[in-house]
C-alpha cells in the first residue's frame, strides 16, 4: 500500500476531469488526478465528436445553446489542433417540419449563434451525397473535435504545471473524518495494489459516474445516465457536419470526423454507466436515419458502433432523459448535504468542459479562500502554436509525405507510422495497446487492427520487454477491444474482414495458442449482450 | 486452348480449392476455364498445407496423429468435407500436390502419419501436416543445446525476432532475436516481405546479408528467418545461405503478403497453364442463366463489360465469406453470391457470433456453408438444385477451416476430388 498527500485530488480522466486538472495545476494547486482506466475511458472517448455550435439546443435550451457558443469561440482559438473546421448545415428534410427553420433561427440569434441560410443548391455543390429533397439549409459554426487529442492536451499541460495524472487508478472508496472528505482510497490495476491519497479538497468529476462516487461519502446525487449508440461508415460522406432542424432526436446529425463519418445517437435511459447493451434496434435506427439524410448510406460499409453515457444529474425524477436540461451542474456538498471536502461537477457537454472547469476551480479558490484568475481561455493547449491551424483530412497524409514515411506505417489506415506508435509507448507511457490506439488511432480504419495490432505488440515487446505472456495477453486485449464495437455491426464487407483478420491471426500466427492468460486485468469491458427485443413504443 | 472453342469446365475462384481443381481437370483433359476476381487467400496463408491441426476445435494440444484423428472425425461429422472425400482421396491430393512441387524443385515435406510443428511468426507452434523444405529446419519437436537465433530487419513492420525468441524461450525452447541491417536495405524507402524477397534473389544482396549474420550466429545451432528466401529457387538460396552460416537455417511464415504462399500459388497457375487451362482474372462472375436444373451461363464483369461464358460444367470455388463467395446483410441474409445457392447458416444475427473474439467454438456465422451431396453437388434440401456444380474449398458446409486449422487441406483435398463427379473427357491432353 502507498499513501500520498495532495492538496486537490480529481476523479475521473475524461474532459472534464482534464480540465479541471489543467486549470488546478494552472491555478498553482498540487494535484492529482486518477482515472480508473485510461484518460477518455468513458463517455469522452464515446461520444458524438462534435464541437456544438450551440444550434442543437437553440429552442430548446437557450441556456445551453449560449454556453456551447461562448465555448465554441475559446476552444477554436486554444486547440484548433484539435478541430476540424467543417462547419455545420442544419437541414429541413421531407420527414420534417419547414416551419421549424424559422423558429430555430430566431433561437440561433437569440443565442448570438451565427446562422445563414443558404439555398439547397449551394448545399448540393458542397456537399453532393446529402438528400436532394432537403428543403431548406441553415449554416452554423459546428466543427469536428478530436476529443482523444484534447483530453490528452489538457493532461499534457497539467503535468507541464506540475499536476499528477495517473491512470489505471479506480478509486474504491473516500476516507472520511466526520463529516469531512479526507481523500479516497484508490486500487492501482497495474501493480494491483491499493494507494490512499489525502487531500484537502476532492473534486468528484466522475461524469456518469458521479453518483457512485458521491455515494462513497453518504451523497445521494442522482445521475440518469442516458445511453446514446453511434455508429461509424468507411467513408467521409460528407465534409461538414449535418444535423436535421428539428427538435433533437435520435439519429438526426452525422459528423465527419477524420476518415470516417459517424452517424448518432439514441438516448435510452439506463441503470448504470458501465452495464448495457447495444440492441441491434438501436444499429438499424441509425442506419434508418442516417439514409434520410445522405441516401445510401445503409448499403455503405459499417466500421464500428459504440454507446457512451450521458452524464445527466437530475434532482427529480424526469420521464424522457432528453427533457432533462444539459447545462452542467456543480453541487457543493458542504451547503448541500453539509459534508465538506467534496465537490461534484457533472451534467454538461463535451463542448463546454473548460468553462465547467472554471467554475469548479473558482468554486475551489473559494474553499481555499485564495484569489487566482483563471487562464485557461487564453493558454492555447500544447502543440497549437507550431500546429498552425485547424487539422484538415489530409493531415497526416501529409506529414507522412513530409516524412517520407510510407515504408514506416504501422496502421496503414489511419496512417500511425512506426515513430508514432514507438513514441506512444515509450512518452505517452502506454499500458495496452489500446492506449496506443487512442494516442495514434491505432486500429481505428477499415482493417479494426488486423495488421497493427500485431506490430504493435511486436514493438511494445521490443521496447519495454515485459514477461511474453503479458505482451501475448496484451495482444488478446486489444483483439478483444476492437471485438467489442465490431460485434454490433459485423456484416457484408466487415464481416469478411474479421474472417481475414482471423486467418491471420489463428491460421497464421496461432495467437490462440500462445502461452500465458487469455486475458490482463486491463481487458476492455464489454458491452452486455444485447436483449434483441424492440423497445416500447417503436418497431 | 483457343479462345472460341468453349471449355467444358468452367472453375469459378481461383483461392487453393480452384486452382487445385483447375490444375487436376486440367491434366485430364478437361478443356478449363478458370474465371476468378482475385487470387483468393494464397497470397496470405502459410504456405503449409494444414490438413488438422485442432480436433475437437478448441483442443489445447495439438492433433499428434492426423491419420487417427480424421478417421474420428469422419465417424462423427459425416458432413465434414473430409467425410465426402474419405482419407483416401485426401491422400491421394496431397501426394500429387506434393509431387508437383517437388518436380517444380520446391519439395514438401509430411504426411499423414505425423504434424509438424513449426514457430510462427509470434513465436507459437503451428501445427501443420505438409510444409516446405524451407521451413524444415524449424521443427520444434526437436531441441538445441544453445539457442537458436532469429533474424529479423530492421524496419520490417512484420517480423519482431526478439518476440519470437521469447515465446519459444516460454514454450522450453532456446532461442534468441537480433535485427540485422545492411547497406542495401538503408537505402529502401521501404522494406517489406516482397521487397525482401526480391532482394534475396540478388548475390549482391545475399552477401551484404551473410555479412551482416555471420559475426551474430555464436553458437546457435539453427537460424530462423522470415519467410523471404525469393520466389522461385529458395532452396538454392537456402542452400548457400547454410553452406555460409555452416548451420541449417528455415523460413518462418510471414503475415500478408506471404512469399511462400506466393510461391505454391505459382506453381499452381504454371502447372495449370502447362495442361492448357485458361485463367482469367479480374473478372468478377454477376449472374448465371439456368435452364431447368442446369446452368447454361455464366457472366462476367470486368471494366464494365458483361460477357457470358458457356460450359458444360460448373465448379464454384469461391471461398465462403472469406473468399466472398457468400455475403451477409444486416437483415441477416446469407447468401450464395454465384448461383444463389441455400447456404447454411444461422438466420438469426443475434446468433452469429460470441462475446469473446477467440471463442474457443469458433463463430456460428463463419460455418456458413454450402451443404453438398457425395458428388459435391449443391444440395436444396435433400436434392441437388443444380446437376452440373460442383462446389468446392473452403465455401462448404459441415466445417471451421480456420478453428480446425484446416484450411489448406481442404481446398486441396475437394479440389483434388471433384474430378471424380465430372464425366470423364475424351479430349487429349498434352500435360
Ligand atoms: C452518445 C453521446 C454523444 C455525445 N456527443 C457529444 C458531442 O457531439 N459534443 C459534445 O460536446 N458533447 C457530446 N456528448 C456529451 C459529452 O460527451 C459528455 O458530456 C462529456 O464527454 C462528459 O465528460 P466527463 O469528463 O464529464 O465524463 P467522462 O468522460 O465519462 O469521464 C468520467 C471518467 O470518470 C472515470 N471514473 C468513473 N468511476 C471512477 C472511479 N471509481 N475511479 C476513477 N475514475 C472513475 C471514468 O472511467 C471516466 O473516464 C455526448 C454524450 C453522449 C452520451
Amino acid at each position: 500500500m502507498r499513501t500520498i498527500q495532495t492538496e486537490v485530488l480529481v476523479i475521473g480522466g475524461g474532459a472534464t476531469g482534464a480540465g479541471i486538472i489543467r486549470d488546478l495545476a494552472m491555478r498553482g494547486f498540487d494535484a492529482i488526478l486518477v482515472e480508473k482506466r485510461d484518460l477518455t475511458h468513458g463517455t469522452t472517448g464515446r461520444y458524438h465528436g462534435l464541437l456544438h455550435s450551440g444550434g442543437r439546443y437553440a429552442v430548446k435550451d437557450p441556456k445551453a445553446a449560449v454556453e456551447c457558443i461562448e465555448e465554441n469561440r475559446i476552444l477554436r482559438r486554444i486547440m484548433p489542433h484539435c478541430l476540424e473546421d467543417t462547419g455545420g448545415f442544419f437541414v429541413v428534410t421531407p420527414w420534417d417540419d419547414p416551419d421549424f427553420g424559422d423558429t430555430f433561427m430566431e433561437g440561433c440569434r437569440n443565442a448570438g449563434i451565427p446562422v445563414e441560410e443558404i439555398s439547397v443548391a449551394q448545399m448540393l455543390r458542397e456537399e453532393p451525397l446529402l438528400n436532394p429533397k432537403i428543403s431548406r439549409c441553415f449554416r452554423v459554426p459546428d466543427a469536428a473535435a478530436d476529443s482523444f487529442l484534447a483530453t490528452r492536451l489538457n493532461a499534457e499541460s497539467a503535468r507541464a504545471y506540475g499536476a499528477r495524472i495517473w491512470t489505471y487508478h479506480e478509486v474504491r472508496d473516500l476516507m472520511m473524518d466526520g463529516q469531512r472528505v479526507i481523500g479516497a482510497v484508490c486500487y492501482d490495476l497495474v501493480h494491483d495494489e491499493e494507494v490512499r491519497i489525502y487531500a484537502d479538497m476532492v473534486v468528484n468529476a466522475a461524469g456518469a459516474w458521479a453518483g457512485k462516487i458521491a455515494a462513497m461519502a453518504g451523497l445521494d446525487v442522482t445521475i440518469t445516465p442516458g445511453k446514446g449508440v453511434m455508429v461509424a461508415i468507411n467513408h467521409r460522406v460528407l465534409n461538414t457536419v449535418v444535423n436535421r432542424c428539428k427538435m433533437p432526436s435520435d439519429g438526426d446529425i452525422i459528423v465527419p470526423i477524420h476518415t470516417v463519418a459517424v452517424i448518432g445517437t439514441t438516448d435510452v435511459k439506463v441503470s448504470d454507466p458501465e452495464h448495457f447493451a447495444i440492441e441491434p434496434w438501436e444499429v438499424e435506427l441509425m442506419l434508418d436515419e442516417g439514409e434520410k439524410l445522405v441516401p445510401g448510406v445503409k448499403e455503405m460499409r459499417i466500421l464500428r458502433a459504440w454507446a457512451g453515457v450521458r452524464p445527466l444529474y437530475q434532482e427529480t425524477k424526469a420521464v424522457d432523459t432528453r427533457d432533462i436540461t444539459r447545462a452542467y451542474t456543480l453541487l457543493d456538498h458542504e451547503t448541500r448535504d453539509g459534508v465538506s471536502g467534496i465537490i461534484t461537477m457533472t451534467g454538461g457537454k463535451w463542448t463546454t468542459y473548460r468553462q465547467m472547469a472554471q467554475v469548479t476551480v473558482d468554486r475551489v479558490c473559494e474553499k481555499f479562500g485564495v484569489q487566482r484568475e483563471c487562464r485557461t481561455h487564453l493558454e492555447p493547449l500544447p502543440g497549437a502554436e507550431q500546429h498552425g491551424g485547424y487539422h484538415w483530412l489530409g493531415a497526416r497524409f501529409a506529414d507522412v509525405e513530409r516524412r517520407q514515411a510510407y515504408g514506416d506505417l504501422i496502421c496503414e489506415c489511419e496512417l500511425a507510422t512506426r515513430e508514432d506508435v514507438e513514441r506512444a509507448i515509450l512518452e505517452g507511457d502506454a499500458k495496452a495497446i489500446d492506449d496506443i490506439r487512442r494516442m495514434v488511432r491505432l486500429g481505428m480504419g477499415p482493417c479494426q487492427g488486423g495488421f497493427c495490432t500485431f506490430r504493435a505488440v511486436g514493438l511494445l515487446h521490443r521496447l519495454r520487454q515485459p514477461d511474453v505472456e503479458e505482451a501475448n495477453a496484451a495482444l488478446r486485449d486489444f483483439l478483444q477491444e476492437r471485438w467489442k464495437g465490431l460485434l454490433p455491426i459485423l456484416w457484408g464487407q466487415q464481416l469478411r474482414q474479421e474472417r481475414l483478420d482471423e486467418f491471420i491471426y489463428l491460421s497464421v500466427l496461432n495467437v490462440d495458442h500462445l502461452p500465458g492468460p487469455k486475458a490482463t486485468r486491463l481487458a476492455p469491458v464489454m458491452y452486455d449482450p444485447p436483449t434483441g427485443e424492440a423497445p416500447q413504443g417503436r418497431v | 486452348m483457343r479462345m472460341n472453342t468453349y471449355p467444358d469446365v468452367i472453375v469459378i475462384g481461383a483461392g487453393l480449392s480452384g486452382l487445385t481443381a483447375a490444375w487436376q481437370l486440367a491434366a485430364r483433359g478437361h478443356r478449363v476455364r478458370l474465371i476468378t476476381k482475385g487470387w483468393g487467400a494464397t497470397h496470405w496463408h502459410s504456405g503449409c498445407i494444414d490438413v488438422l491441426g485442432y480436433f475437437p476445435i478448441g483442443n489445447t494440444p495439438p492433433v499428434s496423429l492426423p491419420r487417427e484423428t480424421l478417421a474420428t472425425l469422419i465417424a462423427n461429422m459425416p458432413e465434414h468435407p473430409y467425410a465426402l472425400v474419405g482419407i483416401e482421396r485426401l491422400e491421394a491430393a496431397l501426394d500429387a500436390f506434393a509431387t508437383l512441387c517437388h518436380d517444380a524443385g520446391y519439395p514438401l515435406h509430411g504426411s499423414l502419419d505425423s504434424q509438424w510443428l513449426l514457430p510462427s511468426a509470434v513465436g507459437a507452434f503451428r501445427p501443420t501436416c505438409l510444409a516446405p523444405e524451407t521451413m524444415m529446419a524449424g521443427d520444434l519437436s526437436r531441441h538445441d543445446r544453445e539457442p537458436m537465433l532469429i533474424v529479423g530487419f530492421e524496419r520490417l513492420n512484420d517480423f519482431y525476432p526478439e518476440l519470437i525468441a521469447a515465446n519459444l524461450i516460454k514454450q522450453g525452447h532456446l532461442a534468441r532475436g537480433t535485427l540485422v541491417e545492411t547497406p542495401t536495405l538503408r537505402r529502401q524507402k521501404a522494406i517489406n516481405t516482397l521487397v525482401l524477397a526480391r532482394l534475396f534473389e540478388q548475390a549482391t544482396f545475399r552477401a551484404e546479408f551473410i555479412a551482416a549474420v555471420k559475426p551474430k550466429l555464436g553458437k546457435a545451432e539453427r537460424v530462423g528467418i522470415p519467410a523471404v528466401l525469393g520466389f522461385d529457387n529458395a532452396l538454392a538460396i537456402k542452400a548457400e545461405l547454410e553452406k555460409a552460416f555452416d548451420r541449417p537455417i528455415f523460413e518462418i511464415p510471414t503475415v500478408p503478403p506471404s512469399v511462400p504462399g506466393m510461391r505454391l500459388h505459382r506453381i499452381l497457375t504454371r502447372a495449370i497453364e502447362r495442361a492448357g487451362g485458361d485463367i482469367r482474372t479480374g473478372m468478377q462472375v454477376v449472374a448465371a442463366d439456368t435452364k431447368g436444373d442446369r446452368v447454361t451461363t455464366i457472366w462476367t464483369e470486368a471494366a464494365a463489360r458483361r460477357v457470358p461464358h458457356h460450359a458444360d460444367t460448373f465448379v464454384l470455388a469461391t471461398g465462403g465469406i472469406l473468399g466472398g463467395g457468400i455475403t451477409t446483410t444486416y437483415t441477416g441474409e446469407v447468401r450464395e453470391v454465384v448461383f444463389g445457392l441455400p447456404v447454411n447458416a444461422p438466420t438469426d444475427r443475434m446468433a452469429w457470433l460470441y462475446r469473446d473474439v477467440l471463442d474457443e467454438r469458433g463463430h456460428p456465422i463463419f460455418r456458413a456453408g454450402i451443404r453438398v451431396n457425395s458428388s459435391f453437388r449443391p444440395l436444396d434440401g435433400e436434392t441437388p438444385r443444380y446437376t452440373n456444380v460442383h462446389v468446392i474449398g473452403t465455401t462448404l458446409d459441415g466445417c471451421e477451416p480456420l478453428r480446425e486449422r484446416s484450411f489448406e487441406g481442404i481446398a486441396i483435398a475437394t479440389g483434388f476430388a471433384v474430378q471424380d463427379a465430372l464425366p470423364t473427357t475424351n479430349h487429349s491432353t498434352s500435360a
